[in-house]
C-alpha cells in the first residue's frame, strides 16, 4: 500500500532519473568519500564530484580561502587528480553507492574538453556530465569560454557530439546578460544547465596592505550569493526550454524552495557542505516536511509556481 | 558503509583567559567522543549563530574523562572576529563539533630521547603531546627522556609550563624580551643544545610561527634529525573536501604537491614542507 505522506522526489533532469533533486555541487564534497562518514550517500540525488581536467592540475598557492561577510571567497584554482587518477583510484569507491554520479570537467581548449567527454563517456559508473564554462581559453587570449555565446557554443557542440550522456552546463554569473549565453548552449545541445558559478570577487587585510588571497581575486560563494543566483535562474528558465538546476548560497530547505518557486528542476547544495556535512540530507527532510505541510505529493508541482503579478 | 560520524554539540564549562588574549575552554562531550591523539584537532562553530560563518580548527590541548563525560580543551589566542566571539562565550553556551580531525603525530618507539619545540601557542598541541609520551615513559617506555624547549614573547606568555615540568625530565625556556630563560628565540635555543644530542637517538617534536618552523627545518637538515610540526592553514572544511588548506610538499612523486593541512596533516614530517 502506498504511503500518501511521502511525497514524489522524482525528478527527470534533462535524460537523468534522479530518486530527488537535491545534489551536491561540485568542488564542494570532494570526490565523495570525504562526506561518506556524515552522510549516506545513497539518499542524494545525484552526486558531482570535483572539477577534473584531462591531466592533473596542482592548483593556485596558498591562502586560497577567507572567509566573507555571508560567505567565502576561494581561489582553489582548479587543483584536480586528473581523469585517469579519478576513474582508477576514485570512482571505484563511489561505485558501491546507489547514487549517479556527474563528473564535473573543464579544459583551457575546445578539444580537451572534447577529449575530456569522449573518454569519461566510456567509463561505466558516470551518469552524466556537467560541463565548466568558467575556464579562461588559453587559445583566444584566456577569455572566459561561458562568457562568450560562441566560445560557449562551440564548446557544448562538440562536447554532445563525442557523448551520449546527458551533459549540463554551469554557467558563470560573470557576464553582462546570463539569457543570451544558456540560449546558445541549448542551440548547442545542452541537456540541463546548472547555475551559478562562483561570482569573482577580492578581500583585503588592510594591515599589511594585501589581497587575502595569493591568487588576488577568488570565487565568491555562500549565502551572500544567493539573491543573485535565484534572479539568475528565475530568468533563465523563462528563455529556455531545458531544465535548470539552481546552485548558489543555498544553506537550508527555506533557500532550496526558492529556487523549486521560481522555477530550478534542482539544486545544488555547495558551501553549505563545509559548514555542516549533513546539509544535503538536512535539506531533504525540510522539503520533504514543507510539502506534507502544505499538501504538494510531488515536487514537480512545485516547480515553477511563482507568481509574479 | 553506514555514515558512523556525526556534527556533537560540546557545552562549554570554562573559558577563561589563562594570559593576555590568551583563553583555554573547557567543552563537555557525550563520553561516545573518538579517542584523539596528539596533534589531531577539531573544527568549531558557535551553535545556532550566522557569524562567523565558517568552522574554526583548534589542536586539542587536553582530553579527559570527567564523570561519563569526555572534557576537551584548547588554548587559543584571540587574533580576528572568530576568536573575539569565541573569547566571550561562558558556561553553558553550545557549539557544534566535528572531531577529532586529521593525521597527528606519529610516536617512534625507538627514538629514545624526545625534544618538543614550542613557540608561543604553538605549545597547544605539544603539551598534548608531551603528557602521552610522559606517560608511555611511566609505563611501557621507561628509558624514554622528553626534553621541552618553550619560548614565548615574555614571561606571562609561558602558558603550560607547570603541565609540561611535570611529563618532561626538562623543560628549558626562551623569552624574546629576556624576562624568563634564555634571552632569543627557541629556535637560537635548541640550536645552541643540539650538540648535546646523540642524533640516531633523537626524536623533534615542533609547533609555532611559520618562519619558527621554517628555521626548525632548516637547523634539523644539517643533521638530519626527524621532527614532526604540526601545521596551519586557512581551513573551511576540515574533512578534506574544499582543498582551501594547501601545503606545498616536496616529497613522492606520486602524490600531489599540494597536501591538505586537515586531511594528510596538521602534522607532517619537517621535510616533506617545502617553505615559502
Amino acid at each position: 500500500m502506498e504511503n500518501i505522506n511521502i511525497p514524489i522526489m522524482e525528478v527527470n533532469v534533462g535524460g537523468l532519473e534522479l530518486k530527488n533533486p537535491i545534489m551536491t555541487a561540485s568542488g564542494t564534497f570532494g570526490y565523495g568519500e570525504e562526506y561518506s562518514p556524515y552522510v549516506d550517500l545513497n539518499r542524494l540525488g545525484a552526486l558531482i564530484v570535483k572539477g577534473l581536467s584531462l591531466e592533473p592540475k596542482e592548483g593556485n598557492p596558498p591562502p586560497r580561502i577567507i572567509e566573507t561577510t555571508a560567505g567565502m571567497l576561494n581561489a582553489v584554482g582548479l587543483e584536480n587528480v586528473g581523469i585517469r587518477a579519478f576513474i582508477e583510484e576514485k570512482l571505484p569507491f563511489l561505485k558501491q553507492f546507489d547514487v549517479p554520479v556527474i563528473v564535473n570537467v573543464f579544459g583551457e581548449t575546445i578539444e580537451e574538453y572534447t577529449k575530456v567527454a569522449d573518454i569519461l563517456s566510456n567509463v561505466e559508473g558516470i551518469a552524466g556530465l556537467e560541463i565548466n564554462i568558467s575556464c579562461p581559453n588559453v587559445k583566444a587570449g584566456g577569455l572566459e569560454f561561458g562568457a562568450d555565446p560562441n566560445l560557449a557554443y562551440e564548446v557544448i557542440h562538440n562536447v554532445k557530439s563525442v557523448t551520449h550522456i546527458p551533459v549540463i552546463v554551469k554557467l558563470t554569473p560573470n557576464v553582462t546578460d546570463i539569457t543570451s549565453i544558456a540560449k546558445r548552449v541549448q542551440e548547442a545541445g545542452a541537456d540541463a544547465i546548472s547555475l551559478i558559478n562562483t561570482l569573482k570577487g577580492m578581500s583585503v587585510d588592510i594591515e599589511k596592505r594585501v589581497p587575502h588571497l595569493e591568487n588576488i581575486t577568488g570565487g565568491l560563494s555562500g549565502p551572500g550569493i544567493k539573491p543573485v543566483a535565484l534572479r539568475m535562474v528565475w530568468e533563465v528558465t523563462r528563455e529556455v526550454s531545458i531544465p535548470v538546476i539552481g546552485v548558489g548560497g543555498i544553506m537550508n530547505a527555506r533557500d532550496a524552495l526558492e529556487f523549486f518557486i521560481v522555477g530550478a528542476k534542482a539544486v545544488q547544495i555547495g558551501t553549505a557542505n563545509f559548514v555542516n556535512p549533513r546539509a544535503t540530507i538536512e535539506i531533504l527532510e525540510g522539503i520533504e516536511q514543507y510539502m506534507g505541510e502544505n499538501g504538494i505529493s510531488d515536487i514537480n508541482d512545485l516547480i515553477g509556481t511563482i507568481i509574479t503579478e | 558503509m553506514e555514515p558512523d560520524k556525526s556534527i556533537i554539540t560540546g557545552k562549554i564549562l570554562a573559558n577563561r583567559e589563562v594570559a593576555e588574549n590568551h583563553f583555554v575552554m573547557a567543552l563537555a562531550v557525550p563520553d561516545d567522543f573518538e579517542e584523539a591523539l596528539p596533534g589531531q584537532f577539531i573544527m568549531l562553530r558557535v551553535k545556532g549563530r550566522e557569524f562567523p560563518f565558517l568552522a574554526r580548527p583548534f589542536s586539542i590541548y587536553s582530553i579527559y574523562s570527567l564523570q561519563k563525560m569526555i572534557i576537551i580543551e584548547i588554548l587559543y589566542q584571540v587574533v580576528g572576529k572568530g576568536t573575539i566571539i569565541l573569547s566571550r562565550l561562558g558556561e553553558d553556551d553550545e557549539l557544534n563539533i566535528l572531531g577529532p580531525l586529521g593525521r597527528g603525530f606519529d610516536i617512534v618507539p625507538d627514538r629514545k630521547k624526545i625534544a618538543i619545540v614550542a613557540g608561543g601557542i604553538g605549545v597547544a598541541p605539544l603539551s598534548f603531546l608531551a603528557e602521552y609520551l610522559g606517560k608511555q615513559a611511566s609505563g611501557f617506555q621507561e628509558d624514554r627522556k622528553i626534553v621541552c624547549y618553550m619560548g614565548a614573547k615574555t614571561s606571562e606568555l609561558l602558558i603550560d609550563r607547570e603541565r609540561l615540568e611535570d611529563v618532561c625530565s626538562r623543560v628549558i625556556i626562551s623569552t624574546d624580551d629576556g624576562s624568563n630563560g634564555y634571552h632569543g628565540s627557541v629556535t637560537d635555543l635548541f640550536k645552541e643544545d643540539i650538540r648535546s644530542y646523540k642524533y640516531d637517538d633523537l626524536m623533534v617534536y615542533s609547533c609555532g610561527p611559520y618562519p619558527m618552523m621554517k628555521k626548525m627545518a632548516e637547523i634539523l637538515k644539517e643533521h638530519s634529525i626527524p621532527c614532526q610540526v604540526s601545521m596551519e592553514e586557512r581551513m573551511a572544511c576540515g574533512v578534506g573536501a574544499c582543498l582551501g588548506c594547501a601545503v606545498r610538499t616536496g616529497t613522492q612523486k606520486e602524490n600531489p604537491l599540494y597536501m591538505r593541512v586537515c586531511k594528510d596533516g596538521p602534522v607532517f614530517d619537517i621535510d616533506t614542507i617545502i617553505w615559502r
